[in-house]
């Protein structure tokens, strides 16, 4: 138990460390990116509820991240508004305009449910297959934002989401999304989902109901996505569908392979550290254009660097960096095993 | 109430036209220990799983008292109260032991709770405690055995099926397995089912025999009976002339 506490308090103090330095320097750059670097770790917390507890990876994440930005979007618009940004919106939702901090709730809420039709049926499926129909999902849900135009604007851009997300709450929910993470983990859903992970004949000779409980995962999942969604559609104010689609997916993939899927460890660690690395490789790469070095402009080494990051760990360190245990463990394990030395 | 039986009626199983089992039939009692014997490729295994629902029926039944088990998935056997080991270990190689052996208990409805006292007792019984925080992956090969066995028991079985879980241990390890085998059905009123190449661990342990040979049963009955029919004899000194 209290290793459990040790882990979420080093990792929500690397989240308030992050806030904290960030406030004391006052420089509007960081506390930008600060704040998205919140947001990704809600993001990639959520897809580790899924991915990290059942082994199975799903591109559809990112998909009800857009569920949940949309949602909210059109629950807050401000109505003197709506006319202009959706046009075509129902006559029933014209005239909604709630408080955002309630709609980026009913954002997770409504990705939940999504979620939760349209998954029962796919969670019987495992390895190649699962993977295949979640990105299946994710391009059906990146078609349906492109074209519901009543209510996304199309694939055009929605103008007019008001600000609601700042540093303070993008650190809190992570914070939040943290302790969920490991509540779900060491839950006895998380814990017999993760015993499938590793074996599922053994696991369903137990009497383990994994479909079942993938689902739940699933569905959880998906309400942490549609609150991260939510939460940046309130920092952006403006988006199109193109937001929730492949590259979105890909980085917070990225993250969570790199850190380590089956730990929230290493989905915190992930993200700290590829939020790094790209902000200081488009620093990198900004410096280098404006100072005009190349003939050409220099665009995309930040996802190339990326890739290549994904690649060697892949290939180096399959779990990523922090496979198995999570860093209270760790160290508790290296308390003790001192202790019995000495 | 004591428990219904496990009764396997007139057994076939089928792999693409070859016949591993061929109308086997088989009673395993609650509080006695029987041990199915028989050379390899005979269609032990295959017996086991034909009872956890592994592998779909060609023919036949498998009852618990009167109601019928053969056709339910695997999991639904399992909540039926089968609990079995595999020949090749299982384990949850990414989990402590404490959490492999926790997992069996949760799945069967225990609070957290009560599913981590289960698996302490069952540690402390198997002398692993010492093990209970390191990953299933890190172990030798005895102590894999031992979890998998700690673990079918963290379900709280009626009837455990247990695939050569002597294989590979050395002979303290053997004996101590023994030891624990042969006090379950007193102390959990369990019917033990054991398939194991080891005769001499089999001869003390088992009440009954079971032997199998192509897929048919040759002979079933009382342990030194059963040594001494000769279909048997000439089964295994067969089986073991042509491996030698
Ligand atoms: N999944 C399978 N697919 C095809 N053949 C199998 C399968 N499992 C077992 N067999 C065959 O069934 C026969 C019985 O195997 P098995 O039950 O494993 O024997 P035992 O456990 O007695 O050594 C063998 O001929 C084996 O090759
Ligand atoms: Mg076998």
């Amino acid at each position: 138990m209290s290793r459990h506490l040790l882990t979420i308090a080093i990792l929500a103090g690397l989240v308030l460390l992050l806030v904290a330095g960030v406030e004391a320097l006052g420089i509007r750059v960081f506390n930008r990116i600060a704040t998205n670097l919140c947001i990704s770790l809600v993001l990639v917390l959520g897809l580790q509820i899924f991915m990290g507890n059942s082994g199975i990876l799903s591109f559809a994440h990112i998909g009800f991240m857009g569920v949940g930005a949309y949602t909210s979007a059109v629950l807050t618009i401000p109505a003197q508004m709506k006319g202009m940004a959706l046009p075509d919106l129902y006559g029933v939702l014209q005239g909604i305009q709630l408080s955002p901090y309630i709609a980026i709730i009913i954002g997770g809420l409504v990705a939940a449910a999504v979620a939760a039709v349209l998954s029962y049926p796919l969670m019987r499926l495992s390895d190649a297959a699962a993977v295949i129909t979640s990105f299946a999902l994710l391009v059906v849900l990146h078609t349906v934002m492109t074209n519901w135009s009543n209510v996304t604007n199309g694939p055009r851009t929605l103008f007019g989401v008001p600000r609601a997300t700042d540093l303070p709450l993008a650190a809190a929910v992570a914070v939040l999304a943290v302790v969920a993470a490991l509540a779900f983990k060491e839950s006895r859903t998380g814990r017999l989902l993760r015993a499938s992970r590793d074996d599922e004949v053994a696991a369903g000779a137990l009497g383990v109901h994994i479909s079942h409980l993938r689902w739940r995962a699933f569905v959880l999942a998906a309400f942490v996505a549609g609150i991260g969604g939510a939460l940046w559609g309130h920092f952006i104010t403006s988006f199109s569908p193109n937001a929730f689609y492949l590259r979105e997916t890909f980085v917070i993939l990225g993250m969570l392979v790199i850190g380590g899927a089956n730990t929230v460890t290493g989905a915190v660690i992930g993200t700290f550290l590829v939020t790094g690395a790209f902000e200081s490789l488009r620093a990198i790469e900004g410096a280098l254009n404006s100072a005009r070095i190349f003939r050409e402009q220099v665009i995309g080494v930040t996802e190339v660097v990326l890739a290549l990051a994904m690649i060697a760990i892949l290939i180096f360190r399959p779990g990523g960096l922090f496979p198995t245990r999570e860093i209270g463990a760790l160290l508790a394990r290296k308390f003790t095993k001192r202790k019995h030395a000495s | 109430m004591p428990n219904p039986s496990l009764k396997v009626v007139d057994v076939a199983v089928e792999f693409s036209g070859l016949r591993a089992l061929n109308g086997v039939s088989l009673t395993l009692s609650p509080g006695e220990i029987v041990g199915l014997i028989g050379p390899n490729g005979s269609g032990k295994t295959t017996m086991i799983n034909a009872m956890t629902g592994q592998v779909p029926l060609a023919g036949g039944q498998v009852m618990l008292g009167d109601k019928q088990i053969s056709g339910l998935t695997p999991r639904k056997i399992a909540l039926e109260g089968l609990s079995r080991s595999f020949q090749i270990v299982r384990l949850f190689n990414n989990m402590t032991v404490l959490d492999n052996v926790e997992s069996a208990a949760l799945a069967h409805g225990c609070s957290l709770r009560v599913a981590r006292e289960k698996a302490q007792t069952l540690l402390g019984e198997f002398g692993l405690s010492p093990r209970a925080d390191d990953l299933g992956a890190s172990l030798s090969y005895g102590d894999k055995r031992r979890v998998e066995i700690a673990r079918a028991l963290a379900a709280d079985p009626a009837f455990l099926l247990l695939d050569e879980p002597a294989a590979g241990m050395n002979e303290a390890e053997t004996e101590a397995l023994l030891h624990i085998l042969a006090g379950l059905p007193k102390s959990r009123g369990l019917g033990l089912l054991i398939i194991d190449h080891d005769m001499s661990l089999i001869m003390r342990l088992c009440d009954r025999l079971h032997v199998l040979a192509f897929g048919k049963t040759i002979a079933e009955g009382k342990a030194d009976e059963v040594r001494r029919n000769p279909a048997v004899i000439e089964a295994y000194l067969g089986s073991e002339a042509a491996r030698a």
